[in-house]
């Protein structure tokens, strides 16, 4: 499946260096297109403006955390479909199991790996193209 | 307690069989005000047992100090260990994009499989020296978590002091001594990371030369 490489990501993370990691990795995968918010708070006007076509974002940040900016993106009617992966180092089952429920497409635990990044980016976008073809049919 | 007596009841019955219930009225608010008063006097016992303590604790030149000097300095020393490793990993990560930017490069120039071959395994191993760098988020946010947890117990104890009387800036004693400073030294600090242990000490190689140079060395 061909994902489209040109669209634009945003990554949430309050550490900087695991934004650019994270966004050195995507390169690898071959995108181009990043911006960068360090809280919740400032993602949400940013996905806000309908730029998005992907978030990767953290779950603990200290205003608003990834889990509540799912929440906000889920809730809004034009957003709520972008595709949305949670790249965290929370690990409870009760936590996963909240997120999924959220509606996340993905989740990483941290530390994580190239290929494990690779995987569930393939498999989110598949997902994603599942569904636009069964709406479509 | 003062313990009811005898000739008490006995004149409570006494009254009451003599249906002059005024005077037994009388007598049981006297029983009564008895009680109270032992309950007072248990009151008063257990406010003094608590201000004793916290007296003491006031007294705890250990525990004045931990709270005026050493909480906050746990706290800088913490947030210079993010800060430290922010620092290292950026830099590890800027020679890495670096790398992999020449690799890139690279790989268009050469035909040579078996020098592509190698370029690809050079890849997978910048890439991973990139990925690992992660730990300095994992490790900042374990010791973010401490460094609320030192603040907030530092918050505490101040306001306990505070309760107990104290005014920690003019408690004398609490600053160390020259002599448990020299102390320490010998003992060694380890990195001089926080506001006042970068006092009096070097911030280069050049001013421990300087310094030597003076001294002939």
């Amino acid at each position: 499946m061909q994902i489209d490489r040109n669209m634009n990501i945003l990554v949430v993370d309050d550490f900087s260096t695991m934004r650019r990691i994270v966004k050195n990795l995507l390169k690898e995968l071959g995108f181009s297109k990043f911006d960068e918010a360090d809280d919740g708070a400032n993602a949400w006007p940013m996905i806000q403006t309908g730029k998005y076509d992907f978030i990767v974002s953290d779950w603990n940040m200290p205003q608003m955390t990834g889990i509540d900016l799912l929440r906000h993106v889920r809730a809004d009617a034009k957003l709520k479909d972008t595709p949305f992966l949670l790249i965290t180092a929370e690990a409870k089952r009760s936590q996963i199991l909240e997120a999924a429920e959220a509606g996340v497409d993905g989740y990483i635990v941290k530390p994580f790996t190239a290929a494990t990044l690779n995987a569930k980016i393939q498999k989110i976008f598949e997902r994603v193209e599942e569904r636009k073809k069964a709406n479509a049919g | 307690m003062e313990n009811i007596s005898v000739a008490q009841v006995e004149s409570l019955l006494k009254s009451i069989k003599d249906k002059n219930y005024q005077e037994a009225a009388s007598i049981i608010d006297e029983l009564v005000k008895m009680k109270n008063e032992s309950l007072v006097n248990e009151v008063k016992e257990l406010s003094a047992g608590l201000h004793k303590s916290l007296e003491s604790f006031g007294n705890d030149t250990i525990i004045l100090k931990h709270t005026k000097h050493d909480l906050p300095d746990a706290s800088e020393r913490l947030k210079y260990v993010i800060e430290a490793t922010e620092e290292a990993s950026n830099k590890t990560l800027e020679a890495a994009e670096s790398v992999l930017g020449k690799l890139e490069t690279l790989e268009s120039q050469i035909t040579d499989e078996s020098v592509l071959a190698t370029l690809s395994t050079i890849q997978t191993q910048m890439t991973d020296i990139m990925v690992a760098q992660s730990f300095q988020d994992l490790t900042g946010q374990v010791l973010n978590r401490i460094v609320d947890l030192v603040t907030s117990l530092e918050k505490n104890l101040n306001e306990l002091i505070v309760k107990a009387g104290v005014d920690l800036d003019n408690v004398a004693g609490l600053e160390a001594t020259d002599e448990q400073r020299h102390e320490d030294e010998m003992k060694g600090v380890g990195p001089n990371v926080t506001k006042s242990s970068k006092k009096d000490s070097v911030s280069s190689q050049d001013d421990v030369d300087d310094l030597l140079g003076e001294l002939g060395l």
